[in-house]
């Protein structure tokens, strides 16, 4: 087990720069996932760690040791792909036994560790089938299979689970989290599923256009993002927000509808803010209800989830998302008030997206 | 450009040495021997090169622009290249729409229009040139049968007649491959299209005019550059057709170049012919892709 | 379009077939004349009688006919596996190993395919000549897989860009090195390319001309479509032997065209379409 270092890590394809300024220590044991929409440069950052791709400027060290020039098979990685990358001219056992092969581990080791990893992921009894007669979830796990086999310091995982069907998906998120609790190896892993990001992670890093956005906790990310894109990108659906302008002391929307007298921010500096509120914060009411904060509001549109239910709320010219309960929801057309309960707003610096700091 | 990563270096080394032995070949066969082709057509040497070379500059040329039967093999190809390709080209989309459609049988059709460009050029020639025999041949026993000629017809005796009929050959066994690089190219229009097309009201020539032939211009630039390029160097079916003759009726280019390389034994002003060849050949390309390049 | 013109696309159909097997079949019978039959008036449309005399004179008294075909098989196939063995590493490469010229190289290879063969003749003459390469196998293998070779690289390119990268990216973290990867993953996963680039490239090999006419010219070492071609003379045809051998050199062709049809014409028209 190993901790990896990024450090100022830049990766150029030509003048195109897909990551840069790339700070980040993963910890011994720590499962770390990279999160951003695609095109983010999240797989290419992976991809650099493997040593799939080269890296432009800065160092990475795995354990310590520099990695830059090493080759892939030489760093002490594993890698599970997305689309499982399996030999498919080859039985379960011989794509889980390649690796150590090339290694000239003995045969008889090669024997016990294959079947070990077998016994933990339930594959002994498909070990001489070929992949083609495998399903999606048995070759994602003879891909961690091959994974584990190497007992490598550091686990890197492309979008392990994209390819799997949802329900499968959710298992095999879990057979993760139990294997990661029982291995301990220091895991990187990518994917734009904010789901599988906040349920798998110790820490998310999550990348925007090259560059960090924000690392921290699953709750961190959520409850307190460090910019707009992170506050848009977490959450689903996503974070409204709501332009506005400083009059006075006061804050105002584009018509004036929606109005705060203080905002709980530190907005020294700024004569216009973005103010973000999830729509699973907003609270809804009788019409009448006259409390601060409370704005009159029509229902345009109602969705109905199940559990719970999405309505789209006119508040003078501004549309917001809410999200309630799914019994006996309001429906289209009703008018009702709307409540942006100070303590759970986010503002934003709309100049360089940053959250603004409580004031 | 020096190449930052060492894993970079490792990767390029290798790609460079998987690729190194096809550009020995390919300089060996194709590039080397066409720029000593260049370097023979303006000096003066042996056959095996073995006394010195003497550079003559622009001699053969010179005497190429004075020979007859230099212009005649020229003229012959054109001739021959613009009368065989629009020819291929409208029975290439005919055969390619029937071979489209579903009907039984169409593995069969689809092979035997195959085989006519599967086989040896030489021996297809060899083919019909017994048919077109004027003793024996089968055309002449039809006609002569049936009443349509009263006498034998001498298919490769006449100027004219030897012209069209190598031009029969020609169109016979490339039409196919006109035909199957269309037939793909009508595979992979999408087949919402013609629906689309059907809401709109459009009838089945419309179809043909709007949808299919447009984005069949791709298929078929690719199969007109590729067919012209051997119509141009067409060499084994005047060789194994009619000789060239009657006289030089169908004497084409290649064969022309080929006769004074090793008949007359002129490796120089051969060269020179070959050049000239060479340049036709790439003009040509160069109007294709300046005519069909898709406008923005 | 329902039922009306059926009849008339079976019509074409039918019309189509008659006229693209007419010169075989008229060949095939021939071969299958006696002598006379061949020069009778009026003209036997069926052989009466049908005879294989032909073919056995031909395994009798002309065995040069059958060791054109010996030949054409050898530089056949030889020309086959140098072309995909060396035209397979270069379209890994160009396609896979982004190399910074690849796109430029590949350019290249196309230009340099469109030279007439008839202009790489006369110093190709004489370099084989000195090199000691005429009518030698390996010779002509060599001048064929050249010229072949821009074909194949591009059709074998083309195909491993259509293979899933993470499959090599996997061997890599395997530990494998680029060559064991090609060798022990790309090949494999990729066989139904080899096999329509390699089908195809024995068949230019087996119809090439102008080369095999000038660089083999001892009548031991002629290809098949140069033997018969040149095999009796200026003027005087005897076709019976003509035809029965240009059957037994068509044969082989037939038999690979039949079999591997689809690879065939997948392979012919991949390029051309993308």
């Amino acid at each position: 087990m190993a901790t990896v270092t990024l450090t100022n890590i830049e990766k150029k394809y030509g003048a195109v720069r897909a990551v840069e300024h790339f700070d980040l220590e993963v910890n011994d044991g720590e499962f770390l996932v990279l999160l951003g929409p695609s095109g983010c440069g999240k797989s290419t950052t992976l991809r650099m760690i493997a040593g799939l791709e080269s890296i432009t400027a800065g160092d990475l060290l795995i354990g310590g040791k520099r990695m830059n020039e090493v080759e892939p098979k030489d760093r002490g990685v594993a890698m599970v792909f997305q689309s499982y990358a399996l030999y498919p001219h080859k039985t379960v056992f011989d794509n889980m036994a390649t690796a150590l092969k090339l290694q000239r581990v003995p045969k008889d080791e090669i024997k016990r560790r294959v079947g070990e990893a077998a016994t933990l992921l339930s594959l002994t009894e498909l070990l001489d089938r070929k992949p083609a007669a495998l399903s999606g979830g048995q070759r994602q796990r003879v891909a961690i299979g091959r994974a584990i086999v190497r007992t490598p310091e550091v686990f890197l995982f492309d979008e392990p689970l994209s390819n799997l069907d949802a329900k499968l998906r959710v298992r095999m998120r879990m057979e993760l989290q139990e294997l990661h609790r029982r291995l301990g190896v220091t895991s990187v892993y990518v994917t734009h599923d904010q789901v599988e990001a906040m349920t798998l992670a110790d820490r998310i890093v999550v990348m925007d256009s090259g560059r960090i956005a924000q690392v921290g906790t699953p709750r961190d990310v959520y409850e307190r993002p460090a910019t707009e894109f992170v506050a848009g990108f977490i959450g689903s659906p996503a974070m409204n927000f709501i332009p506005l302008r400083r009059e006075g002391s006061a804050w105002k929307a584009e018509d004036g509808t929606i109005a705060f007298d203080t905002l709980p921010f530190d907005t020294t500096g700024c004569d216009r803010v973005i103010l973000g509120i999830r729509p699973e914060h907003i609270e809804i009411g009788a019409a009448s209800e006259t409390a601060a904060n409370a704005y009159p509001a029509r229902v345009r549109l109602a969705e109905l989830h199940g559990a719970d239910a999405l309505l789209d709320l006119t508040v003078g010219c501004v549309q917001m998302l809410a999200r309630v309960g799914g019994a006996d929801h309001p429906t289209e057309g009703t008018e009702l008030s709307m409540v942006i309960p100070p303590r759970l707003m986010h503002a934003f610096d709309p100049a360089t997206g940053k959250a603004l700091p409580q004031g | 450009m020096k190449l930052a990563s060492a894993l970079d270096r490792r990767r390029h080394l290798t790609g460079y040495a998987f690729v190194t032995p096809t550009i020995l070949v390919i300089v060996a066969i194709l590039v080397y021997p066409v720029i000593q082709s260049v370097v023979l057509s303006f000096g003066q040497s042996s056959i095996d090169g073995s006394t010195g070379y003497t550079f003559v500059g622009l001699k053969h040329y010179a005497s190429l622009m004075e020979n007859e039967r230099f212009w005649n093999a020229l003229t012959v190809t054109l001739i021959f290249t613009v009368l065989t390709i629009p020819l291929e080209l409208a029975l290439g989309i005919g055969l390619a729409l029937i071979l489209n459609e579903h009907f039984k049988g169409k593995g069969l059709a689809r092979l035997a229009v195959l085989f006519p460009w599967a086989l040896p050029t030489a021996l297809n020639t060899l083919m019909w040139r017994w048919m077109y025999n004027a003793d024996f041949g089968l055309f002449n026993a039809v006609a002569l049968q049936t009443g349509i000629a009263d006498k034998p017809i001498n298919w490769l005796g006449d100027p004219t007649l030897a012209m069209l009929s190598m031009v029969i050959v020609a169109v016979w066994k490339t039409s196919s491959f006109m035909a199957l690089i269309i037939l793909a190219g009508l595979q992979s229009i999408p087949k919402d299209l013609y629906e689309a097309g059907r809401m709109d009201g459009m009838t089945r020539w419309q179809e043909f005019r709007e949808i299919t032939l447009p984005l069949l211009k791709g298929p078929i630039l690719v199969a007109l550059v590729i067919r012209s390029m051997d119509a141009l160097r067409t060499f084994e079916l005047p060789y194994n057709l009619t000789d060239g003759g009657p006289v030089t009726a169908t004497e084409s280019l290649s064969l022309y170049a080929y006769k004074v390389i090793f008949d007359f034994i002129d490796f120089n002003f051969g060269a020179a012919v070959v050049v000239i060849q060479f340049l036709v050949i790439f003009a040509l390309s160069l109007v294709y892709i300046l005519a069909l390049r898709p406008k923005d | 379009m329902k039922t009306r013109p059926r009849i008339g696309l079976y019509l074409l159909v039918a019309l189509s077939v008659v006229i693209s097997f007419l010169p075989i079949v008229w060949l095939i019978l021939t071969s299958m004349k006696t002598t006379a039959g061949i020069y009778a008036w009026p003209p036997q449309y069926i052989p009466s009688p049908f005879t294989l005399e032909n073919y056995i004179k031909i395994l009798r008294d002309s065995p040069e006919l059958l060791l054109y075909v010996l030949n054409s098989f050898i530089v056949g196939v030889g020309c086959t596996a140098v072309t995909l063995g060396i035209g397979g590493l270069a379209g890994y490469a160009l396609s896979r190993l982004r190399l910074k010229y690849a796109a430029a190289l590949m350019v290249a290879i196309l230009a340099v395919s469109m030279f007439p063969p008839v202009s790489l003749l006369p110093s190709l003459f004489q370099n084989f000549l000195e090199a000691g390469l005429l009518n030698t196998y390996q010779g002509l293998i060599l001048a064929h897989t050249g010229l072949f070779l821009p074909f194949a690289v591009w059709m074998l390119a083309s195909y491993f860009a259509t293979l899933p990268t993470e499959i090599e990216e996997a061997a890599k973290m395997d530990g494998m090195g680029t060559l064991r990867i090609f060798l022990t993953v790309v090949i494999p996963l990729s066989w139904p390319g080899f096999v329509a680039t390699g089908l195809i490239v024995f068949i230019f090999s087996w119809n090439e001309f102008p080369l095999a006419l000038v660089l083999m010219s001892q009548n031991a070492m002629r290809t098949a479509p140069v033997g018969i071609s040149l095999y009796p003379g200026e003027y005087a045809f005897p076709w019976e032997t003509i035809s029965t051998a240009t059957v037994i050199a068509i044969v082989p062709i037939l038999i690979i065209t039949a079999i591997f049809q689809k690879q065939i014409v997948g392979g012919l028209t991949a390029g051309a379409v993308k």
